[in-house]
């Protein structure tokens, strides 16, 4: 059986999460939104390095406003967290660091990632000054719709919990 | 088999799956109810979903369940409940079919998340706009602020200059000047106008004012206007309408001047035609409607409500002139006055512009002259006394300074001391004894609004009391109001009409 990860996207309803995984995947992108509503899981092979893979599970759940409200089960044996949010929406990230801080709690000693996607919605400068001025450090600054560092951004974490075993 | 039975089978039977799994993952048995699972094979190749049957056996739990998983493939939906069982050497799966439960469930979900982000977007929209009118009016007041100070300049040295030795050529030249000076001026106030009405500082002053003499004033100057051109120009009114009325009268000949002007700008020949119908009178109410009609090129019933629009010019070659403010600036008055501005047009027969106004009416006024102070020159002569006033003027411009300088001491009436500096001035203050101190308000370091107010309250009386007249661009109701009560005795407008400061310098000295 080959290697595998289960990583789970988390994050505010409509920032991005689906699409983002559908643009890792599939290499695609829809403008439509359709609510997620419990899990999706898909797998994707990703070569960590020249000779060697794993299988990414991905975990697209669904969100919520709160994420106390994530149902604990979909967390059980996650080697991996990627929390979104929308750079376009300051309702996603206005309590960033709290929300960050329940992840942390609800999945301990698990690597996380920051992202803040949609960033084909805002101007640079602004961007910048935003991520400041709401002390937000971002891992990867995405867009599902240009593709920008979305590979990055899953290659990244494979390779990262490839080398943690 | 009874009834119930079948129907429970039916139901039960056909919506739950239990399989059985060993501890590597591999199928035992299954009932294959809606996933058909080859006996041997792994679960997982099945679905990745299923590779957390791992996760179970690390786990303390017995049983652990998995509410909502999407295992369908494509199309085909296929959303359920999943529950593991750990048993004695391998693991129990109850699959619940609840799709029909869920997909109804995404559809509420579905349209709540999105009322949530559209009415998300909507406040940030509004908030954008809010801060771009919001700036867009700041710049508009300072930009012409800043216009202010080189126009009185422009203004006072042509003034200057036209008393000089001039030949014809210059004279003509000087003249041209003035009208130019006039015109920059006039759009000048009307921007400021604008911007004003937009931010909701403007307010009306509503007095008893005589209506008709308002409109002799304005035939006489349409009149006049129209002389020698292929225009002319009509005046109209219901024979009833009441001679005073309570409203703004600096506003409502703004308006009615407006579109007059406008009506002109846009039509070759024909007539120019301003009515006032009584609509109604009630108690001491009365109801009028004022009316700008004209024979022009008219407007495109398309453009019909974009007239109004700041700077939109309905010859778009520009060839009018005219930054397009007059009817803005009127839509807004007559917005204040509690009446709509409303437009007909046919395109090349002319416009009509009109509106409603409720106003009221003063029955038993006399009929009084009626006060005209401007152009008036200022009687002087009181001051011509036995010396000279001594003069403190606080201006860091230095064109104003010439200007005023120049022309203070042409009236051979006083002494005149200068400072730029708004920090020098308490210095020079205690060491001299002036009778009044002339300050602009925009200085650098300390303004003078705040040099003011720390005059008045020095403790040596002859210091304290001095007059002082506020010099400047700011002249928003509530600044004045605002310098008024920090100890300025007077204020006069930049760019400023001499004789008005002359005025006030004689009313403080007295
Ligand atoms: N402009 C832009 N829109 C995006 C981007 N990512 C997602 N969207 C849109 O945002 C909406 C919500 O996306 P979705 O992936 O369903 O969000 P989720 O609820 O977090 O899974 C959809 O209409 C997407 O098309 C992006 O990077 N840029
Ligand atoms: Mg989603």
């Amino acid at each position: 059986m080959q290697k595998s990860k289960k990583i789970v996207i988390l994050g505010h309803f409509g920032v991005g999460k689906t699409s983002l995984i559908q643009r890792f995947v599939k290499d695609s992108f829809s403008d439509k939104y359709k609510v997620t509503i419990g899990v999706h899981i898909t797998k994707k092979i990703v070569e960590v390095n020249e000779n060697d893979s794993i299988s990414l599970i991905i975990w697209d759940l669904e969100g919520t406003d709160e994420v106390q409200m994530i149902r604990q089960a979909y967390l059980l044996g996650t080697h991996g967290v990627v929390f979104v949010f929308d750079v376009s929406r300051p309702s996603t990230f206005q309590n960033l660091n709290s929300d960050l801080k329940i992840v942390a709690e609800k999945t301990p000693d698990t690597p996380l990632i920051i992202v803040g996607n949609k960033i084909d919605l805002v101007i640079q400068d602004e961007l910048q000054s935003l991520l400041k001025d709401n002390n937000i450090e971002a891992n990867y600054l995405t867009s599902a719709k240009t593709g920008d560092a979305v590979n990055e951004m899953f290659t990244h974490l494979a390779t990262l919990l490839n080398d943690l075993t | 088999m009874t009834l119930l039975s079948q129907y429970k089978e039916q139901y039960i039977n056909q919506s739950i799956q239990f399989v059985v799994i060993d501890l590597d993952g591999k199928v035992l048995e299954s009932d294959q109810t809606f996933i058909t699972l080859k006996q041997d094979g792994f679960i997982y190749d099945v679905h990745p979903f299923f590779i957390s049957y791992s996760s179970i056996l690390d786990s303390t739990e017995d049983s652990m369940t998995y509410n909502c998983v999407h295992l369908g493939e494509g199309d085909m939906e296929l959303i359920t409940d999943i529950r593991f069982i750990k048993k004695e050497n391998h693991l129990l799966l109850v699959i619940y079919d609840l799709t029909e439960h869920y997909v109804s469930y995404q559809r509420i979900a579905q349209a709540r998340n999105e009322s949530i982000i559209n009415s998300e977007l909507v406040v940030l929209k509004n908030i954008e706009l809010e801060e771009r009118e919001r700036f867009k009016n700041a710049f508009i007041q300072n930009f012409s602020h800043e216009l202010r100070n080189p126009l009185t300049s422009i203004i006072s040295i042509t003034n200057l200059l036209e008393k000089t030795n001039l030949d014809n050529a210059q004279h003509q030249m000087v003249d041209f000047l003035k009208e130019s000076n006039t015109n920059l001026r006039l759009l000048l106030d009307d921007i400021l106008s604008i911007s004003m009405i937009a931010s909701g500082r403007l307010q009306l002053r509503n007095k008893v004012f005589n209506l008709l003499k308002l409109l002799e004033l304005i035939a006489f100057t349409y009149t006049s206007k129209t002389k020698g051109t292929s225009i002319s120009f009509l005046m109209d009114h219901d024979q009833k309408i009441p001679e005073f009325i309570e409203g703004d009268r600096l506003r409502l000949f703004q308006v009615l001047t407006n579109l007059l002007d406008n009506a002109i700008k846009f039509t070759e020949k024909g007539t120019i035609a301003l009515k006032v119908i009584l609509n109604q009178k009630r108690a001491n109410k009365v109801s009028l409607r004022f009316e700008v009609n004209d024979t022009g090129i008219g407007i495109p019933s398309e453009k019909i409500n974009t007239v109004f629009e700041s700077f939109t010019q309905l010859e778009e070659e520009g060839k009018k002139g005219g930054a397009g403010l007059g009817l803005s600036i009127v839509k807004g008055l007559v917005e204040l006055m509690g009446s709509e501005i409303k437009a007909e047009s046919k395109s090349g027969k002319g416009s009509s512009f009109y509106f409603d106004v409720t106003l009221t009416y003063a029955m038993n006024l006399a009929s009084k002259p009626i006060e005209n102070t401007k152009n008036k020159t200022v009687d002087i002569s009181k001051l011509k006394g036995d010396r000279k006033y001594k003069v403190l003027l606080v201006e860091d411009d230095e064109r104003t300074q010439m200007v005023l300088f120049k022309t203070l001491m042409d009236t051979n009436l006083f002494f005149i001391d200068l400072v730029n500096d708004g920090a020098m001035v308490f210095e020079t203050v205690i060491n001299n004894n002036y009778d009044i101190i002339l300050m602009d308000v925009d200085l650098p370091n300390v303004s003078g609004d705040q040099i003011t107010k720390l005059i008045r309250e020095f403790p040596f009386k002859n210091i304290k009391n001095i007059p002082i007249i506020g010099v400047t661009a700011n002249v928003f109701e509530d600044n004045v109001d605002n310098y008024l009560k920090l100890g300025m005795n007077a204020v006069v407008p930049k760019p400023f009409d001499f004789n008005e400061l002359l005025k006030a310098i004689v009313k403080l000295l007295k």
